[in-house]
C-alpha cells in the first residue's frame, strides 16, 4: 500500500450551535408556570401543520411578544445565541451582520406521555432552535424517550455498506443525531435540517420553546 | 383567462405499490398466531435496543422453511415482483431470469410501540406486509401508520402557488395504513418509520428487503 500522505476533511456539513442557560432554574420556573397557566384554546395554535395530538400542547406562535419579563429573558438568550452561532458559520462581518433585523416565529410545547411531532423543516426561516424549560422523567426502558431526533440530511448514502463504510467515525456516520435536552439546554440548527420529536414516555411533561428566524 | 396547452408530468417519482396478498383470513390468524409465538428474547434481533413496546425480530424470518411462514414468502415474493416488475422496463422474460434474495423480519408493534425511522440497506426494494391490525385510533389519526418521509428540500420556500399542490406534486410525507392482508412496496432506501400505535391491539408486520440480480452478476455485499 502507497503511504502517500492524506488530509481527510468534512464536507457538506451541517452546523449545529449548542449553549446552556446559566442558573437558568428560577428562569424555567416561572416559564412553567407561565405556560401550564395559558395550556388553553385562547393560546392554543389556531393553525396546525401537522395532525394535533392531545398530548402536545402547541402554543401560537407569537410567544416572543409576550411582555412577561421572563419570557424576554428567554428571547434574549435565544436570539443571541442564533446570531452568535449564524455570526460563526458566516463569512459575512461581525459588524455587518449586527445591523441586520432578527425576525422570529416562537412558540412553546407541552409534552404528555406518548405526544411527539412528526418530522419536519421550516421553510421561509434561516435558523431555528429548541431551548428546554423542563426536560421530563427519563424512562430507562424508552431510552430514546423525547429526544429530539434530527434525520441525516444525506437520505439514501447509507444505501450500500460494506466492511469499509458501515462503521464510520462521528462526522462521518450516517445516522441520525439524537439530542437529549437538558433543562436549560438549547440547540440551534439551520431550519433546512429536518428534525422530530420521538414519543414522550415519561408520566409528567416535557416543555420546549422553538423558534425559526430570518434576517432582514 | 386563456390557458395555453401545457403537458404537465411528474417527475423524479418514488414508486409505491399496494399489494393485496393471496392469504384468506384464516390464513392470516394463523400466521398471526405462529408470528406472535416468535416474539421471545431469543429471537428479538439482538442489534436493536430493547424496547417493551416494540418486538423487532432477527432478520431470518423466511429462513424457517415451515409453514405458514413459506406460504407467506411465496407471497411475498410474487407480490414484491409484480410490483417491481410493474415499474420496470424489463419484458416479462427479461425480468424471469433475474434472480432474487430476500429477507424478513417480524415487527411487534404493540400498542404504545412504534418503528423509529430506518431505511433498507444493501437492498433495492422495502416489502411490508400487515398480518393484523388494531382498529383505528380515533384519537391518533395517523396511529399505526406507515409513513415514508418527505425528503425533497424544495420545500424551503414556499409561497401562495406551491403551499397546497396537488398530489403527486405536493411535499409532505406518506402514510400508508396497514391494512391485514395487504403489502406496501417501496424503494429500500427511503426513509420510513411506523407511527405510534395509540390503539388497543397488537399491530403485527412482516417487513422484507429485496434485492435482484442478473444471472451473470458479481456476488453483493453481505446482508
Amino acid at each position: 500500500m502507497v503511504s502517500a500522505a492524506i488530509r481527510i476533511v468534512p464536507a457538506f456539513a451541517v452546523p449545529f450551535g449548542e449553549a446552556r442557560l446559566q442558573g437558568c432554574e428560577r428562569l424555567n420556573r416561572e416559564l412553567e408556570a407561565l405556560f401550564l397557566a395559558r395550556e388553553s384554546d385562547e393560546y392554543r395554535n389556531p393553525t396546525p401543520t401537522h395532525n394535533p395530538q392531545a398530548e402536545m400542547f402547541e402554543s401560537r406562535f407569537n410567544l416572543f411578544r409576550w411582555p412577561e419579563r421572563c419570557v424576554q429573558e428567554l428571547r434574549s438568550f435565544m436570539l443571541d445565541s442564533i446570531a452568535r452561532t449564524a455570526i460563526e458559520v458566516s463569512t459575512v462581518a461581525a459588524e455587518q451582520f449586527s445591523r441586520l433585523q432578527i425576525q422570529n416565529h416562537t412558540w412553546f410545547h407541552i409534552t404528555r406521555y406518548a405526544g411527539s411531532f412528526v418530522a419536519h423543516n421550516h421553510p421561509q426561516a434561516s435558523w431555528s432552535a429548541v431551548y428546554c424549560v423542563r426536560a421530563g422523567e427519563r424512562v430507562a426502558d424508552h431510552p430514546a424517550s423525547g429526544v429530539l431526533r434530527f434525520l441525516d440530511t444525506r437520505p439514501g448514502a447509507d444505501a450500500h455498506l460494506d466492511p469499509a463504510n458501515r462503521s464510520l467515525q462521528s462526522p462521518f456516520a450516517v445516522r441520525p443525531r439524537e439530542v437529549r435536552l437538558e433543562e436549560g439546554e438549547l440547540v440551534v440548527f439551520p431550519s433546512y435540517a429536518f428534525h422530530e420529536v420521538a414519543p414522550f414516555y415519561g408520566r409528567d411533561t416535557r416543555i420546549t420553546v422553538a423558534t425559526n428566524c430570518w434576517f432582514t | 383567462m386563456n390557458l395555453p396547452a401545457l403537458n404537465l408530468v411528474p417527475i423524479f417519482a418514488l414508486p409505491f405499490a399496494v399489494v393485496p396478498l393471496a392469504l384468506s383470513e384464516e390464513a392470516n390468524r394463523s400466521l398471526a398466531a405462529r408470528l406472535t409465538a416468535l416474539a421471545t428474547p431469543e429471537r428479538r434481533d439482538p442489534g436493536a435496543p430493547a424496547d417493551a413496546f416494540l418486538f423487532r425480530g432477527r432478520e431470518d424470518l423466511f429462513e424457517q422453511p415451515a409453514q405458514p411462514l413459506a406460504q407467506l414468502r411465496d407471497e411475498m415474493l410474487g407480490g414484491l415482483c409484480a410490483a417491481v416488475q410493474a415499474a420496470n422496463l424489463y419484458s416479462e422474460a427479461e425480468f424471469a431470469e433475474l434472480g432474487v434474495q430476500i429477507r424478513a423480519r417480524l415487527l411487534l408493534v404493540r400498542p404504545d410501540g412504534c418503528v423509529p425511522i430506518e431505511s433498507a440497506s444493501l437492498a433495492s426494494w422495502r416489502a411490508v406486509y400487515c398480518v393484523s391490525a388494531p382498529a383505528a385510533a380515533a384519537v391518533r389519526p395517523d396511529s399505526g401508520t406507515l409513513r415514508l418521509y418527505e425528503t425533497r428540500f424544495g420545500s424551503m420556500f414556499t409561497d401562495a402557488s406551491n403551499w397546497r399542490l396537488r398530489p403527486p406534486f405536493a411535499a409532505g410525507h406518506h402514510a400508508w395504513r396497514p391494512t391485514p392482508g395487504v403489502m406496501a412496496v417501496f424503494p429500500g432506501p427511503v426513509p420510513h418509520e411506523i407511527a405510534l400505535n395509540r390503539a388497543a391491539g397488537d399491530l403485527v408486520l412482516v417487513s422484507a428487503r429485496a434485492r435482484f440480480a442478473h444471472p451473470n452478476q458479481g456476488t453483493p455485499s453481505a446482508w
